[in-house]
């Protein structure tokens, strides 16, 4: 157990090694000069030839890739991450002012995504092709494929401008949260509804379900305590993809509810060719994605023994 | 039991409208003295010697010694008067009294010494002129300096105005300390806000409300809804948070107040210097004329811009005579080409077997909106016979081809106010400048000549010289401007007395009542 559980880890981080690398390749090979950009930074219309020139051999501009890669990996190992091109501040100041609020975002648009998801795949569930099932169903599916900024807008015209209850950007307590959370659960509540919903579908025609209704219980019985335990595996390994999914949406939400999160960072990174802050978010999005997949594995690992059995030829 | 019927369900219907519209009459109510503005990027701690914080935030907290003026004319800031020495190698500054910068230093002599010698001479503030130009500072007394200069720079006093690095600091304010003698002090910033409270210590016309609020909104879409909402009471200015010409008709239609006053800078269509095809200056003619630049302004600016053919707008000082903008003639372009010994008709031109196709490099993201504004030329310039192949590149694309004229065709824009004419004049139309990733919009010898010729000459003389650039650059059919787009402001009913700030780069504020 131990030893698969140590596996695993070191996959990952074999796995974080490689998306660095191809991070930091594609993100070098981009269009744009990062001297140039930081002597612009610095001397405005007068950064010159030779300032660029400094700049490049100062910070190593011109070695090979893989050097340049692995001393930014060295650094990046020591929380040094470099100074961002737009702002002028070191990136680890720029997470831990913004990482907080990205964190708000996903974990609260994660446990929405969790209770919407489970009563609706429920509700579908126990009415069992009735119209609630069906208007689940449709709901569902529009949810899953509206984009969120269309949503964002729809809520943001509907709840702040016509009806004034809630701000329409930035953070003015709870309230100002829950637009956001919204828009960034819908897409994942949607679609584990529907995991949940079918999965409970199956699990609802194995003998051991039959075994319940035989022995006298009532539908809703069989459903909540036979059924549900056992499309957990199944809908914790979905919730954990969604939920790495969720930082993507998180890009859009955060610019459109004007909270400064690392999604709204890395527009404006993209937008000015901070490539060092691009680089840097890149990495935490990597370290983000690998992490909960691996942590997803692992809980999957401890809750379900035939995960943990070694795999035989 | 409850029971529902027509009247409950009415009275329960207007209960809730009523109750619905509470929050919103509350969040209004909240903000009584305090004017709320929408910025598009965080301030930043407004240091003046880098080039990282937001711009339109510095001169609600720094002073200069001489503020812009509508037109660009000259205001005493912190200088009541200046006086240029006859051979223009030095400029005395006598200084206002009595003022203090917000941490209770006294602005004086020495003070203004330190904050000039902190760019002036500085390598990396050569770009401004009397920077370049700067020998020695000179305290004459404990309020008057002079300023001693090794050449002429007939543009100081205009560049004394810019954003920054010529403001002012506290001689004693810490490191990321915004210490200024402005009418507004920095309470607060972070990556969300920035909160300004009244310097009531402040030395000219004090703001009518204690306290600004500078709220981050990225987003163009976000900002219109708070100000719906709201939530803003404020919102525009190309550098402080953009509204498109498509929004603010929009926001218009719904009772908003929309101000929008003549722009300062030109868009301006550039041709290649080092393009075989654009160097040719019949194609380049036919570019010019077939354009129909008031169609440009009324569809696609919704009538918030004004069609141009001069380099620079009226609302800039020493811009030169005002030309006639000529309507769209496609014969006119026609005959261009056929008498530059292109062959052909509108199905398309060749000459010495090269067929008449131009690359036209656009960006969505240097420049919002120019996808657009690009394909209408393109099917103007279609019906001339020229084929325009629009190339849409991201901005690190179009900042690294730029610079390499790697383009025939794109779009370029004037800095606008406080910084034109010589800006633009000494950036983008000199061979020897180094303007980075902003590229040139045209460059030629006989052109260096007369823009240095231009940029050093004072007095009388200056419009003249600069006239003579207007004009080579108009005979050589060097540029095709387009419109002047206009500044666009919108304001929440609750504001009275709004009025555009004088350039984009300031905050608005003078004159401003909240309701």
């Amino acid at each position: 157990m131990q030893r698969m559980f140590m596996r695993r880890t070191g996959l990952a981080l074999l796995l974080m090694l490689a998306a660095t690398a191809l991070t930091f390749w594609l993100v070098t090979a981009a269009p744009g000069n990062v001297a140039a950009l930081i002597a612009e930074r610095a001397a405005g219309a007068g950064a010159d030839g030779a300032m660029i020139q400094k700049i490049a051999d100062d910070l190593g501009l011109n070695d090979p890739l893989p050097v340049r890669y692995v001393r930014w990996l060295g650094d990046a190992l020591t929380g040094d991450f470099g100074v961002s091109i737009r702002t002028g501040k070191p990136m680890a100041e720029e997470f831990s002012a913004r990482i907080p609020m990205t964190l708000t975002l996903l974990a609260g648009g994660g446990v929405l995504a969790l209770t919407l998801s489970l009563v609706m795949g429920i509700a579908g569930a126990a009415s069992n092709g009735g119209v609630v099932d069906r208007a689940l169903h449709g709901m569902a599916l529009v949810g899953a494929s509206t984009p969120n900024f269309f949503v964002a807008a729809l809520l943001v015209i509907v709840f702040s401008v016509w009806l004034g209850w809630v701000p329409t950007f930035g953070v003015s307590g709870f309230t100002s949260w829950l637009m956001p959370w919204f828009t960034i659960a819908l897409f994942p509540a949607s679609v584990l509804a529907r995991v949940v919903r079918v999965n409970l579908q199956d699990t609802m025609s194995r003998p051991f379900a039959t075994t319940g209704f035989a022995k006298g219980l009532t539908r809703r019985a069989v459903l909540l305590r036979e059924a549900l335990p056992n499309i957990a595996i199944p809908y914790m390994t979905t919730f954990g993809a969604q939920f790495t999914l969720m930082i993507i949406g998180a890009i859009v939400v955060e610019r459109v509810f004007g909270l400064a999160g690392v999604g709204s960072f890395f527009i404006e990174a993209i937008r000015f060719r901070d490539f060092i802050g691009m680089q840097a978010i890149l990495t935490l999005f990597v370290v983000f994605f690998v992490s909960v997949n691996l942590f997803v594995d692992l809980l999957a690992m401890l809750a379900d023994p035939r995960l943990r059995r070694p795999r035989k030829a | 039991m409850f029971k529902l019927d027509r009247r409950s369900f009415l009275a329960g219907t207007a209960g809730f409208s009523f109750l619905s519209t509470l929050p919103s009459i509350v969040l209004a109510d909240a903000h009584g003295d305090t004017l709320r503005v929408a910025i598009a990027g965080e301030t930043g701690d407004l240091d003046l010697l880098q080039n990282v914080s937001t711009l339109s935030s510095y001169s609600a907290v720094f002073d200069a010694l001489i503020h812009y003026g509508p037109g660009g004319t000259l205001e005493p800031g912190l200088a009541t008067a200046w006086k240029v020495a006859d051979d223009g190698l030095s400029i005395s500054f006598d200084l206002r009294e009595g003022v203090t910068f917000s941490d209770g230093t006294p602005f004086d002599a020495t003070a203004a010494e330190w904050n000039l010698k902190r760019w002036m001479g500085v390598a990396d503030f050569s770009w401004i002129g009397i920077a370049d130009a700067y020998d020695s500072i000179v305290i004459d007394t404990p309020n008057k300096i002079t300023v001693k200069l090794k050449r002429q720079v007939p543009a100081a006093l205009l560049e004394l105005t810019i954003v920054r690095p010529v403001r002012f600091l506290s001689p004693k304010a810490a490191a990321g300390q915004p210490i200024g003698t402005g009418p507004w002090i920095v309470e607060s910033h972070s990556s969300t806000e920035t909160v300004l409270t009244r310097n009531d210590a402040y030395w000219g016309e004090k703001p009518a409300f204690a306290r600004m609020e500078l709220k981050v909104v990225p987003d163009e879409l976000a900002r219109a809804n708070a100000l719906r909402a709201g939530e803003l009471d404020v919102i525009g200015g190309d550098w402080v948070a953009p509204l498109s010409p498509r929004r603010a008709k929009a926001l218009e239609g719904e009772g908003m107040t929309i101000v929008a006053e003549p722009g300062t800078a030109t868009t301006i269509l550039g041709f290649s210097p080092k393009s075989p095809m654009m160097q040719d200056k019949a194609v380049r003619d036919a570019i010019f004329l077939g354009i129909d630049r008031a169609a440009v302004a009324a569809v696609l600016f919704e009538g918030y811009a004004d069609p141009t053919v001069d380099i620079f707008p009226a609302t800039v000082p020493t811009a030169g005579s005002r030309t006639p903008v000529p309507a769209r003639d496609v014969a006119a372009a026609q005959a261009a080409l056929t008498a530059g010994g292109w062959a052909g008709d509108a199905a398309g031109w060749t000459k010495d077997g090269m067929a008449l196709e131009i690359a036209f490099l656009v960006s969505e993201e240097s420049f919002p909106g120019s996808r657009r504004i690009a394909e209408m030329i393109q099917g103007m310039l279609t019906e001339v016979g020229v084929k325009a192949n629009i190339e849409t590149v991201d901005n690190a694309t179009m900042h690294d081809r730029r610079p390499k004229f790697d383009y025939d065709l794109t779009f370029f824009a004037t800095y606008g106010a406080p910084y034109d004419p010589h800006g633009s004049l000494g950036a983008s139309f000199v061979t020897a400048s180094d303007t980075g990733p902003d590229g040139k919009i045209y460059i030629h010898p006989d052109l260096d000549v007369l823009v240095a010729t231009a940029l050093e000459t004072g007095g009388d003389a200056r419009e003249g010289a600069m006239q003579a650039v207007y004009d080579w650059l108009r005979d050589n059919t060097a540029a095709c401007p387009l419109v002047v787009v206009q500044r666009i402001w919108a304001v929440n009913p609750r504001v009275t007395g709004f009025s555009l700030p004088v350039t984009d780069y300031d905050l608005p504020f003078k004159g401003i009542t909240l309701g």
